[in-house]
C-alpha cells in the first residue's frame, strides 16, 4: 500500500508540471501582460513602461519567464493582484475560509440527507417510500445546480424570507460575537443545501444498495437467529459495513465541490474562491487567475488521488502494484 | 396459384426479431421515455421553426433589437409570456434560445462521442504502448478542473473565432475522457471474441475490424452514453451562459435568458422573465435523462421489461 501510495504521489508531479505549463501558456496567450500587476497604470510614459518591462523580465525568452514564474510560485510568491493591488496570496487567504466553510457545510448536509434517505430505503426496499426517495434523488441529480439555486433563492429567500439571498455575513454584526457566527451560518445554509443536494443522490443509492446486499449475508442471519433486535442489526451491524465504502466518494466530491462552488458562490454572491475566480477572469486580473487555476487544478488532482487511495484502503482487492 | 402461395407462406420459418427490433419494441412500451421523446421532439421542432413562427407569436418578432416602448410587459394575449427588460418577447426568445442551446448541446455531444470513440477504440484494440500512451493522455484530460479551464479557454478564444463554435469546441475537447475510458473497456472485452480473430486471420485491416466488427457491438453503450452526455452538455452550455462565459450575450440561449434572474428585482417581481427558461431547462434535461434510461433498459438484452 505504501509503495502504491508513493508511486501515485510521484505520478502527480508530471501532471502538475504539465498543468503549470498549460496555465502559463494560457496566461501568455491572453491579451495584455499577464504579470503586469507591478506596473503603475497611471504612468503612461513609454520609457517607464519599457524600463519596468525589462526589470520584470517580460523581454526574456519564454522558457526563462516560465522558470522564473514557477520558482516564485513554488515559494509562495504568486505575484500582485492587478485589481486589489495586494499580493495574490493575501487575496486568496482572505476568501479561502468562506469557501472551506461552504464546502464543509455542503458535505455535512450531503451526509445527513444521504444517511437518512439511504438508511430508510435500504431497510424498506421496493416500498412506496423507497420509490419516492429514488424519484426525488433522480430529479435532484438531473436538475442543474444553478437552476436549483435560482429557484431556492426565489422561494426561500424572497417568498418565505427564511434565508438572506446573498453575502456571507450581515454587515451590522460585530466580528467574533455569537451573533456573528449565527449570521454566517444563516448565510451559508442555503448555498450549502443547494451544493450539497447535488451529490446526495449517488450517496443515497450507494448506501441503499449496500444495505440491501449486506442484509442478505450470513452474519445478519446469524444475528437474527440469536434474537438481536432488527433495529440493532440495521443500525449497528449492517451500517458499520456499509459506511466504509462511502468514504471513497469523498475524493470525487472534492472535484465536484470545486466546480459547484464556482457556480453556487456566484449565484448567491457569496464571497469565496469561486466568485474570486470568475471575478478575476472578467476583470483580467491575471496573477490571481493563474494562482487560482493552479490551486483549483491541484485540489482536483488531490481529490482524485485521495479517491484512488481510499479505494485501495477500503477494498484491498483493488490494490494494484 | 393461391394454394402454392399459402404453402410457401407456411413453409417459410417465422423470422425472429433482430436485437434492434426487440430494443425498439421495449422502448416503445416505456411510457416515461415515450412522453419524454415526444416532449424533446416538440421542443426541437418548435425551435427549428422559430423564424417562421415568430411573426405569428408576437407583434415584435425581432428579438435582436431593444424595444423601449414594450419593456417588462406582463403576459397577455399579445405577448403570451410577456416581454423582458429590453422589450423582447419572452416566448420568441425562448424558441430562438432553444435553437442555440440544442445546437450547442448536440454539436458538443457529437464532438465528445467522436473523439472518445476514436481514442477509446484505438487504445483498446491495439493495446500495449499505444494504449498506455493514449490512456495517460486521457487521464491528463480527465484530471483538469473542467469548469475552470472551459471558462479560461473560452475567454481567450472568444475574440478569435465566432463565439458559438468556441464554446462547442472548448467543451467538446475537454470532456471526452469518460467516453474514451468506457469505449476502451468495452472494446477490450469485445476483442477477445473468436470472430475478431477470424476477421484478423482472413486479413482484415485493423481499421476495418474496428469500424465493421467492433464498433457495431459497442454501439448500444455509445448510444446510451451519448444521450446522457447530450443532457450534461446542455447543462454546461446554460450554466456557462448563465455565468456570462458561454454564448455571447447578444445571442439568445436558455442560459443567457436565465441570467436575468441575477437581478433581485427580476427574480422577485418579474417571474415571467426567468421562470420559462428555468422550467424548460429542467424539463429538457429530465426528458433527455428519461430517454437515456429508457434506451439503457431497451438495449440491455438482460432486462426483462
Amino acid at each position: 500500500m505504501l509503495k502504491y501510495s508513493l508511486r501515485r504521489l510521484l505520478g502527480m508531479i508530471p501532471m502538475l508540471i504539465l498543468i503549470s505549463i498549460v496555465v502559463f501558456s494560457l496566461a501568455k496567450i491572453m491579451p495584455g501582460d499577464s504579470l503586469s500587476g507591478e506596473i503603475d497604470p497611471n504612468n503612461t510614459n513609454p520609457e517607464y513602461i519599457a524600463e519596468m518591462r525589462e526589470k520584470l523580465g517580460y523581454n526574456d525568452p519564454l522558457p526563462v519567464q516560465y522558470f522564473n514564474w514557477i520558482t516564485g510560485f513554488m515559494q509562495g510568491d504568486f505575484g500582485k493582484s492587478t485589481k486589489y493591488k495586494t499580493p495574490v496570496a493575501d487575496v486568496i487567504i482572505e476568501k479561502l475560509p468562506n469557501t472551506l466553510f461552504l464546502g464543509i457545510m455542503a458535505l455535512v448536509i450531503t451526509y445527513i440527507l444521504a444517511f437518512l434517505m439511504g438508511m430508510y430505503s435500504g431497510r424498506k426496499p421496493y416500498t412506496i417510500g423507497d420509490n419516492a426517495i429514488a424519484g426525488i434523488n433522480y430529479v435532484m441529480l438531473a436538475i442543474p445546480s444553478f437552476v436549483a439555486a435560482v429557484f431556492a433563492i426565489y422561494f426561500f429567500a424572497f417568498q418565505l424570507n427564511w434565508f438572506p439571498f446573498g453575502g456571507s455575513v450581515d454587515i451590522i454584526v460585530e466580528e467574533g460575537t455569537p451573533e456573528y457566527w449565527l449570521s454566517r451560518l444563516h448565510h451559508v445554509l442555503l448555498p450549502a443545501i443547494v451544493l450539497g443536494a447535488m451529490s446526495t443522490a449517488s450517496y443515497t443509492q450507494f448506501l441503499r444498495n449496500d444495505i440491501i446486499e449486506n442484509s442478505r449475508k450470513d452474519y445478519v442471519r446469524t444475528a437474527r437467529a440469536k434474537g438481536t433486535p432488527i433495529a440493532k442489526i440495521y443500525n449497528v451491524h449492517i451500517l458499520r459495513n456499509s459506511i466504509i465504502p462511502l468514504v471513497t466518494f469523498l475524493g470525487f466530491d472534492f472535484a465536484a465541490l470545486i466546480g459547484g462552488a464556482i457556480i453556487t458562490e456566484t449565484i448567491f454572491t457569496y464571497p469565496g474562491i469561486g466568485q474570486l475566480f470568475l471575478d478575476s477572469v472578467s476583470s483580467r486580473d491575471y496573477p490571481t487567475l493563474m494562482a487560482l487555476t493552479m490551486l483549483l487544478s491541484f485540489l482536483t488532482l488531490a481529490g482524485n488521488l485521495l479517491a484512488d487511495l481510499l479505494y485501495g484502503i477500503v477494498d484491498p482487492r483493488i490494490r494494484m502494484d | 396459384m393461391a394454394t402454392t402461395s399459402t404453402l410457401t407462406q407456411q413453409k417459410k420459418p417465422e423470422r425472429s426479431l433482430s436485437p434492434w427490433q426487440i430494443a425498439r419494441k421495449k422502448f416503445f412500451k416505456n411510457k416515461l421515455a415515450m412522453i419524454s421523446s415526444a416532449f424533446i421532439i416538440i421542443v426541437t421542432l418548435l425551435s427549428l421553426a422559430a423564424p417562421f413562427l415568430a411573426p405569428y407569436l408576437s407583434p415584435i418578432p425581432d428579438v435582436s433589437k431593444v424595444n423601449i416602448s414594450s419593456m417588462n410587459i406582463t403576459p397577455n394575449s399579445d405577448h403570451w409570456l410577456g416581454t423582458d427588460k429590453s422589450g423582447r418577447d419572452v416566448l420568441t426568445r425562448l424558441l430562438y434560445g432553444g435553437r442555440i442551446s440544442l445546437l450547442v448541446g448536440f454539436s458538443a455531444t457529437l464532438l465528445v462521442i467522436s473523439i472518445g470513440t476514436i481514442v477509446g477504440s484505438i487504445a483498446g484494440f491495439f493495446g500495449g504502448f499505444v494504449d498506455s500512451m493514449l490512456m495517460r493522455f486521457t487521464d491528463f484530460v480527465l484530471n483538469f478542473p473542467f469548469l475552470v479551464f472551459v471558462i479560461v479557454l473560452n475567454t481567450i478564444l472568444m475574440g478569435i473565432i465566432d463565439g458559438l463554435w468556441v464554446l462547442i469546441i472548448v467543451i467538446g475537447v475537454l470532456s471526452w475522457g469518460g467516453v474514451a475510458r468506457l469505449v476502451r473497456s468495452k472494446v477490450l472485452a469485445e476483442k477477445e471474441n473468436e470472430y475478431i480473430m477470424a476477421a484478423l486471420s482472413i486479413g482484415c485491416s485493423p481499421f476495418k475490424v474496428i469500424v465493421k466488427h467492433l464498433l457495431p457491438n459497442v454501439m448500444s453503450t455509445i448510444i446510451v452514453q451519448a444521450t446522457l452526455i447530450f443532457a450534461s452538455m446542455i447543462v454546461v452550455e446554460s450554466a456557462l451562459s448563465y455565468l456570462g462565459f458561454g454564448v455571447p450575450q447578444s445571442t439568445p440561449s436558455w442560459g443567457n435568458m436565465l441570467s436575468s434572474a441575477n437581478e433581485p428585482d427580476v427574480l422577485q417581481g418579474k417571474q415571467w422573465i426567468w421562470m420559462p427558461p428555468a422550467l424548460i431547462i429542467i424539463f429538457t434535461i429530465l426528458s433527455i435523462n428519461f430517454i437515456g434510461e429508457g434506451l439503457k433498459d431497451a438495449l440491455n438484452p438482460k432486462s426483462l421489461r
